[in-house]
């Protein structure tokens, strides 16, 4: 009786805390891949130009942050991943919603996405390179132009969706079909826009660092920094750039999910 | 409000002939009185709430919505003085409880200071002072009823359709609601339809129990309720109720067979 009764008050205990070993082993995984790589290369004497030693990488990490031009260059990369960002997420959302409440407008637009939706949009850089060349405007055009799409398709799906009940209870307190469509229905697709402004960023990130690579005229940004390092092997500049760009990517997306949870608490973890 | 419905037909349409939900109604819901419109799943009844509410129309028939004090005056159109308390409630999760309960005053323009005040003496008489700035998702199921019906209370209809409402309630929870709304029926004495699939809820709060029938829904029998009021509980227990039970039992039990027939026809 008494050991049951134990066992059955113990277990909601251990369900909400996992055991110690079980939470660092994430951590562990990644220090014991570190020192193994350290351990290869130096065991191994593989040449740095190959593959530099965490070490290293981490001394020259230290050296460009000192230097400041990782810093420099990711604030440019940051500011540009943000411009396209905007105007993808003002331009996805409001032409999704408008979608959503004129079925003229939805039918009109419907084909161009399905047509240019599959379309790899960096695949569009030679012909964005001859009408913008390669400075701002370009990387702005291709960033925006691939995250837009993310956005409208998702925000579009989530007012479609908008459960009908809600509807049907908002109009039998009286709303108009106008105070419906502001007080229902896009409230209704926020979990859904907000998964849509998630893949846009993804994909805003991706395709400024590849602007940055291909064009690049303006010589800055983390894209830049890369192909330089790597066009004259500097391999420990690459892997310190790679690191810093991970860890930044990484920020960025936890800084969404704030945003995300400080606007509308209710709909995180729904879409 | 008294609310005369006629020779309402409800035909679904399915690509073919079309499904009749509801067959010729003709009933006479009186006002100040709680009607529960009681039938197997599928009958239709909350097809008739839906269209007494405006909220459906119906394929054929009519309803009139009159003032027995003002029989002159010209009938109401359906919806104008009635309101929904849903079975799935339809809380909106993006408001808290006190922006769900004022939702309609907000749409009707009524300043906050004042809609909250009514919705802060609403929500204390349901039980749920100091709940005003929650989320619904932080609520019980026991208190997200309370604000739907608190939502359907401030719009101050005279007619109050509740749709199965205490259904997914667990028994404990349900006995009070349905106490609660006994209190507030008897208090305000609105025109209440509610529907439900529970024998002894229906007996427990109805003056009437309208028994239906399985598709298409016809009324099979009225059945006036003459337990005194105020009801409580323990009224549950005495012979006059048991009888009562037995005798929709009957009734009710038919039409629960046909039901499963023809939910066996449409399988097979």
């Amino acid at each position: 009786m008494t050991a049951s009764g134990k066992a059955r008050s113990g277990r909601p205990a251990r369900k909400r805390r996992d055991p110690l070993w079980l939470r660092v082993l994430p951590s562990l995984s990644v220090v014991l891949f570190i020192a193994l790589w350290e351990l290869a290369v130096k065991a191994g004497d593989v040449a740095p130009i190959i593959l530099p030693a965490p070490s290293s990488i981490a001394r020259y990490l230290v050296a460009m942050i000192l230097d400041g031009s990782l810093p420099y260059n990711l604030a440019v990369t940051f500011v540009r991943i943000m411009a396209g960002f905007l105007v993808a997420g003002v331009l996805g959302v409001l032409v999704g919603v408008l979608m959503g409440m004129s079925k003229v407008l939805a039918r009109v637009i419907d084909p161009w996405i399905a047509a240019l939706y599959p379309l790899p949009k960096i695949s569009l850089i030679p012909l964005l390179i001859i009408w913008l060349g390669t400075g701002e405007a370009y990387i702005l055009t291709i960033s925006a132009i691939t995250a837009f799409f993310p956005v409208v398709i998702s925000t579009y799906a989530g007012i479609r969706q908008t459960s009908q009940e809600l509807v049907k209870a908002a109009r039998d307190l009286g709303a108009s079909t106008r105070q419906i469509q502001t007080n229902v229905v896009i409230p209704a697709a926020i979990p859904s826009i907000f998964a849509g402004l998630h893949l846009g960023m993804g994909v805003t990130i991706i395709l400024v660092v590849a602007a940055e690579m291909i064009g690049g005229s303006n010589q800055s940004g983390m894209g830049y920094l890369l192909i330089r390092f790597g066009q004259v092997m500097e391999t420990e500049k690459v892997f310190a750039s790679l690191v810093a760009l991970a860890v930044f990517g990484g920020v960025i997306m936890k800084g969404q999910q704030a945003i995300d949870r400080w606007v509308a608490p209710w709909a995180v973890g729904k879409s | 409000m008294d609310i005369i419905v006629e020779n309402l037909v409800q035909v679904w349409d399915d690509g073919g002939a079309g499904v009749r939900a509801l067959d010729g109604i003709t009933h006479h819901f009186r006002s100040g009185t709680l009607t529960c419109l009681l039938g197997p799943s599928g009958c239709g009844k909350s097809t008739l709430a839906q269209i007494v509410g405006g909220i459906e129309t119906a394929t054929s028939g009519t309803i009139r919505i009159v003032d027995p004090k003002n029989p002159s005056a010209p009938p109401a159109r359906p919806g104008q003085c009635s309101v929904m308390m849903w079975q799935s409630l339809n809380l909106f999760p993006w408001r808290n409880v006190i922006d769900n309960v004022t939702f309609g005053l907000e749409m009707a323009g009524v300043p906050k200071p004042e809609r909250y005040a009514r919705a802060r003496e609403l929500l204390a008489s349901v039980g749920l002072r100091n709940f005003e700035e929650k989320a619904c998702s932080q609520l019980s199921g026991g208190m997200r009823q309370r604000v739907a019906l608190a939502r359907a209370l401030i719009m101050d209809r005279p007619i109050l359709l509740m749709d199965e409402p205490f259904a997914a309630l667990d028994a404990q929870t349900k006995i009070v609601m349905q106490e609660e709304l006994t209190r507030i029926f008897e208090r305000m004495r609105k025109t209440i339809l509610f529907v439900t699939h529970a024998i002894d809820e229906a007996i427990l709060l109805g003056d009437e129990v309208v028994v239906m029938t399985a598709r298409p829904g016809r009324i099979k029998e009225v059945i006036r309720i003459d337990l005194p009021r105020p009801r409580t509980q323990e009224m549950v227990g005495t012979h006059e109720f048991g009888e009562l039970y037995d005798r929709i039992l009957h009734l009710i039990r038919e039409e629960v067979l046909n039901a499963m027939r023809q939910q066996d026809e449409a399988l097979a």
